[in-house]
C-alpha cells in the first residue's frame, strides 16, 4: 500500500508575523491544508501529529494547545519534539500498518516571538560544556565547516557558491523572504561571522505555520488528482548528538543513515540518477554540500567539483534547492523539514511559480534539526 | 508606557512573559563528579571501553556498555577549530573567540574548549596543551581549564 501527501497548507514565510499568534497561525495553515485536500478534519482525519518544542513556544507542555487549533478536539493527537520529518516519517508508518487512513501532520515556528533565541540555544548544550563562555551558540556549524573543508577539499569559495545559487534563486520564490540579490564577491568579502562563514551564508529565522494531510493510497485517490507519493522516509541521531565531543566531525553519519533507510523502502540505488531535483538542508553553506555527500549526491567527482561545473544549478543534471533553500526561505525551527518538503510536493504538483522546474517526477528531501542536534531526516517523494 | 494606560487597542503588541528557567540544578552523576574532583587535581577523564578512550568522562559507552574512567594525558591536538566574530545578535565580539575541539592522542573525542593564541595561527593538528587556574581557583567545572595554548 502506497502513502501520499494530499493537502498542504502554509501561513506566514516572513521573517515576523505580528499580526497572528502562533496557534492563530496553526489555524490558518490548517484551514488551506483542508481545504486543498477537500477533507473535513472532524470528519475524515484518523490522527493528528504535531511537531513542535516546548522551548522554542515559551510554553511549557506546549503539547496541550496542539488539538483546537489543527481540529484534533478528542481525535488521537500527539506531538514529537522533532523535525517535522519526523513527523512525517510516524505518519508513513502509522498508514502503512492499516490501522489509519488519514494523518495531519503540522510543524510552526514563531522565532520572532524569542528575544532570547542565543540562550535558548545555549540550554540545549549539554550543562558541562555550558560553563564555558561560548559567544555564539551555533559554533558547532564552525567546527564542522572546517573540519569538512579540510576533509573534501572544498575551498571558501565553494562555501560561497552555495549562498550565491540559493539566495539568488530564492528571488523567484515568493515564500522565500531572506532572498538576496547578492554577487558571489559580496558574500566572499562580507566580515566573518562564524569562520570560516559571513552574514549571508548562515540563514536568518522565519515565522511559518505548515500543515500537511497525509493518506493511504485509496484514500488519496478519492481526496485529490495530485497526490504527491511518499516513496521512502528515513531517520537517524548519531553519536555524539548528546556528547558533542563525540562527534565525527565535519561527517553526518546520521545523514547518510536516514538517506539509506529511505532509498531502501523508495526503491533506489543510484539516487544521482533516480532523482530529478533535491531539497537539501542548508542552514548553514557548508552543510549543503556535506547533506549531498553524505545522501550519496556526489558521484565520482565529489560535491564540490560538480557545484563548480553548475551541475546542482536549477538547470543542471541534478537541481539543488530550487526553492533558495533554508538560506532563502530561513530556518522554520521544527517546521524547517516540512518547509523544504512543502517546496518539493509543490514541484511535483507543478505548483512551484516563479521556481517551477521541467518534467520533474522525484525528489529527495532531508532536513537537519540543527546544532547542537545530529538527528537527520530524508523523505523521497514521486509524482507517479 | 503599557496600551492599557493609554487605552488603545493598537497599542498591543505583545503580552510580555519571561520563561522561568534561571534556577535549576543538575545533578552531577558518577562521571561528573569524579570528573570534578580530577579537575581540581589538574587531571583530565575519559571512559574506556574496551579498547578505546572516549573523552569527556561518561558513565556509559557509544555502544551502550559501561565504561571505566581513566585518566587521558594527550599530547593534545587541533582536532578542528572556529573563529566567533559575532553573536547571534549580530553584536561584534571586542575580540575574536577561537574555540576548538582539543583531542588527546590516546583517546577519541576530545574537549571543546578555547585556544588563547594568535587566530591566524590556529590550525588542525595544531600541537597544543590545557592550562589550568591555579588550585585554589578550581571549582571542578570544565573552566578549571583557563584554555590551551601552544605547546613548544
Amino acid at each position: 500500500m502506497r502513502v501520499a501527501i494530499v493537502g498542504v497548507g502554509w501561513y506566514g514565510f516572513k521573517p515576523s508575523a505580528p499580526e497572528l499568534s502562533f496557534r492563530e497561525m496553526m489555524f490558518e495553515a490548517a484551514v488551506r491544508a483542508y481545504r486543498d485536500a477537500n477533507i473535513d478534519p472532524r470528519r475524515d482525519v484518523d490522527a493528528f501529529i504535531s511537531c513542535q518544542e516546548d522551548f522554542w513556544e515559551g510554553i511549557a507542555i506546549s503539547d496541550e494547545f496542539a488539538t483546537e487549533p489543527i481540529g484534533g478536539v478528542l481525535r488521537p493527537t500527539m506531538t514529537i519534539a522533532g523535525d517535522g520529518l519526523q513527523c512525517v516519517g510516524q505518519a508513513y508508518a502509522m498508514v502503512k500498518t492499516g490501522a489509519f487512513e488519514t494523518i495531519v501532520v503540522e510543524a510552526h515556528a514563531k522565532p520572532s516571538d524569542i528575544l532570547s533565541i542565543q540562550e535558548i540555544y545555549e540550554l540545549a548544550l549539554d550543562p558541562q560544556l555550558r560553563v564555558l563562555e561560548v559567544k555564539n551558540p551555533l559554533f558547532q556549524a564552525g567546527l564542522d565547516a572546517v573540519a569538512y573543508m579540510r576533509r573534501s577539499g572544498a575551498r571558501r569559495e565553494h562555501l560561497a557558491l552555495v549562498a550565491y545559487k540559493n539566495k539568488n534563486r530564492g528571488l523567484l520564490n515568493p515564500r522565500a523572504s531572506h532572498a538576496a540579490p547578492v554577487r558571489l564577491e559580496d558574500i566572499m568579502e562580507s566580515e566573518t561571522v562564524i569562520y570560516p562563514m559571513g552574514r549571508h551564508e548562515i540563514a536568518g529565522f522565519t515565522d511559518v505555520a505548515i500543515n500537511m494531510v497525509i493518506a493511504s493510497e485509496s484514500k488519496a485517490k478519492s481526496y485529490t488528482d495530485k497526490p504527491v507519493w511518499i516513496e521512502g522516509v528515513g531517520w537517524a541521531t548519531e553519536l555524539g548528538s548528546g556528547v558533542v565531543e563525540w562527534h565525527s566531525w565535519g561527517r553526518m553519519p546520521s545523514m547518510r543513515t536516514a538517506g539509506l533507510m529511505a532509498y531502501k523502502q523508495a526503491g533506489i540505488e543510484n539516487p544521482l540518477k533516480q532523482a530529478d531535483f533535491a531539497e537539501v538542508e542548508d542552514r548553514f553553506s557548508y552543510m549543503e554540500l556535506l547533506a549531498l555527500e553524505e545522501l550519496g549526491l556526489g558521484g565520482v567527482e565529489g560535491v564540490p567539483k560538480l557545484l563548480e561545473s553548475g551541475y546542482y544549478h536549477p538547470k543542471g543534471g541534478l537541481p539543488v534547492n530550487p526553492s533558495g533553500g533554508s538560506l532563502s526561505l530561513g530556518v522554520t525551527l521544527e517546521a524547517t523539514g516540512l518547509s523544504r518538503l512543502l517546496e518539493a510536493a509543490l514541484q511535483l504538483r507543478g505548483e512551484a511559480g516563479g521556481v517551477q522546474l521541467k518534467g520533474v517526477k522525484r525528489a529527495i528531501v532531508a532536513s537537519w534539526r540543527g546544532p547542537p542536534t545530529y538527528t537527520s531526516m530524508v523523505v523521497v517523494v514521486s509524482s507517479s | 508606557m503599557a496600551w492599557w494606560k493609554k487605552g488603545r487597542t493598537v497599542d498591543i503588541r505583545h503580552v510580555e512573559g519571561k520563561m522561568e528557567t534561571e534556577k535549576y540544578v543538575y545533578t552531577p552523576g558518577i562521571a561528573g563528579l569524579e570528573l570534578a574532583k580530577a579537575l581540581i587535581e589538574g587531571k583530565i577523564l575519559g571512559v574506556k571501553c574496551g579498547d578505546k578512550v572516549y573523552v569527556p568522562a561518561k558513565t556509559y559507552c557509544p555502544d551502550f556498555t559501561r565504561g571505566e574512567l581513566v585518566e587521558v594525558k594527550g599530547p593534545w591536538t587541533v582536532e578542528t577549530y572556529t573563529i566567533i566574530y559575532e553573536d547571534m545578535y549580530g553584536g561584534k565580539l571586542e575580540k575574536p573567540q577561537i574555540i576548538a575541539l582539543l583531542k588527546p592522542e590516546d583517546a577519541e573525542g576530545g574537549l571543546i574548549h578555547y585556544v588563547n593564541i594568535d587566530p591566524k595561527t590556529i590550525r588542525i593538528g595544531l600541537r597544543v596543551k590545557p592550562v589550568f587556574k591555579p588550585k585554589d581557583e578550581r571549582k571542578g567545572l570544565l573552566t578549571d581549564i583557563a584554555y590551551f595554548t601552544i605547546e613548544h
